[in-house]
């Protein structure tokens, strides 16, 4: 099952970006409940399952906040705040 | 648990860890499009130096990427470029800047650079507008569009760039939306190892300026009109113009071969020191 990380700190918000949400085949994106330190709300991931690993969501996103690992076993995937970059 | 991290993460600067874009900004969008490009081509950062202008897109390279980055005048990077390119030979050259800087206050550089045919590669980012300074109407602005300049719509044609640049003598010219950025990775490798002059048009969508004003909408509705409203080219060299108003044509414009200027200097420069 390929691993999301999403890296709340460097994303923009759902609101006003929201671009995941819109191209993830699966929809596997939603907004979260909570506000990064720039006082935007980044998606929350809901997906699991469903990925196919298509990589849209890494690569449609302005703003680097997220990333697609492909094959790294049935290792659950992460929502990223453990995995802050910088 | 190992650490995840964004495999371009490794092309930029350390210290920046947001972009200085709006939400939802496509410039992010054809950013990593041109990191992956070299990234699949498996070249160094240092093969290349990275010239931008003035304006919100001419922000990719500098403070982002983690090379040489020249910020040059508004207007003027291919000016600069050219002169980079003739003196550093050897390395990649790319021009990277918006509609307004390059094709309005810096069009004249455009246009004849594509003329000489010199080997750079020039990424630039349409917006339809100039987004940095507030959104005011640009030539490259679709007519009728209401702007803060244009409350009542634009009154004037919009530059077609993509089409002129090939007139004007380019060896490869593609235009691709932030829609479609796979196929824009693609085509600016192509772009790279293309000898000649090389132009990606990326359409990108200025949510703040141009989609709030316009209402147009937010970055996901232009998204989506990027989506219904792309026409490949094959497809619209079939179509008649009025069936073709308000679409944006994409492809592969130009891929041909011609003799390049940098590499006519250096010719003429060795047959110089063998004469001597
Ligand atoms: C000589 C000069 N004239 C005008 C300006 C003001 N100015 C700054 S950016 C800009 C327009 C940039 O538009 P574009 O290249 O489309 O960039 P965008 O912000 O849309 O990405 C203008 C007119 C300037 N900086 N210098
Ligand atoms: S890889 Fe594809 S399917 Fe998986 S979350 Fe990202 S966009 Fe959705
Ligand atoms: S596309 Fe990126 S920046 Fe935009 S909301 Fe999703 S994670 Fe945030
Ligand atoms: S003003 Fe427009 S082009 Fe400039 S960063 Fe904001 S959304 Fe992008
Ligand atoms: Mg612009």
């Amino acid at each position: 099952m390929p691993k999301i990380t999403i890296f709340r700190q460097a994303c923009k918000g759902v609101d006003d970006c929201g671009i995941c949400t819109f191209i993830c085949p699966k929809q596997l994106f939603q907004a979260s409940e909570e506000m990064n330190d720039a006082g935007y709300l980044p998606p929350e991931y809901k997906g699991e399952r469903e990925c196919t690993g298509c990589q849209n969501c890494m690569i449609y996103c302005p703003d680097f906040a997220i990333v697609v690992e492909k094959d790294i076993g049935d290792e659950a995937p992460d929502k990223g705040d453990e995995n802050e970059q910088e | 648990m190992t650490v995840s991290i964004h495999p371009l993460k490794k092309y930029t600067r350390s210290h920046i860890t947001r972009t200085t874009t709006c939400p939802g900004c496509g410039i992010g969008i054809v950013s990593q499009a041109i990191l992956r490009a070299i990234d699949e081509l498996e070249f160094n950062m240092d093969d290349f130096v990275f010239v931008s202008g003035i304006g919100c897109s001419a922000w990719i390279p500098s403070p982002l990427y983690n090379t040489d980055t020249l910020h040059t005048t508004h207007g003027r990077p291919i000016a600069f470029a050219t002169g980079v390119k003739l003196g550093l030979p050897n390395k990649n050259v790319m021009v990277i800047s918006g509609d307004g800087d390059l094709a309005a206050i810096g069009g004249n550089h455009l246009i004849h650079a594509a003329r000489r045919n010199i080997n750079l590669t020039v990424i630039l980012l349409n917006n339809g507008i100039y987004g940095m300074t507030g959104g005011q109407t640009a030539p490259t602005t679709p007519r009728g569009l209401t702007t803060i300049t244009s409350p009542y719509g634009t009154m004037e044609h919009n530059f077609d760039i993509t089409p002129m640049v090939v007139t004007a003598g380019a060896s490869y010219a593609a235009r691709w939306t932030t829609y479609h950025p796979r196929q824009m990775t693609r085509s600016i490798k192509k772009a790279i190892q293309k000898k000649g002059f090389a132009l990606i048009e990326a359409m990108s969508q200025c949510p703040v300026q141009y989609g709030r004003v316009s209402k147009l909408g937010k970055a996901v509705d232009m998204l989506k009109d990027f989506k219904v409203n792309s026409v490949k080219i094959n497809k619209a060299r079939n179509m008649e113009p009025e069936a073709l108003l308000g679409k944006i044509v994409i492809g592969e414009f130009v891929d041909i071969e011609k003799a390049e200027l940098s590499e006519e200097c250096m010719n003429l420069r060795r047959k110089m020191m063998e004469a001597m």
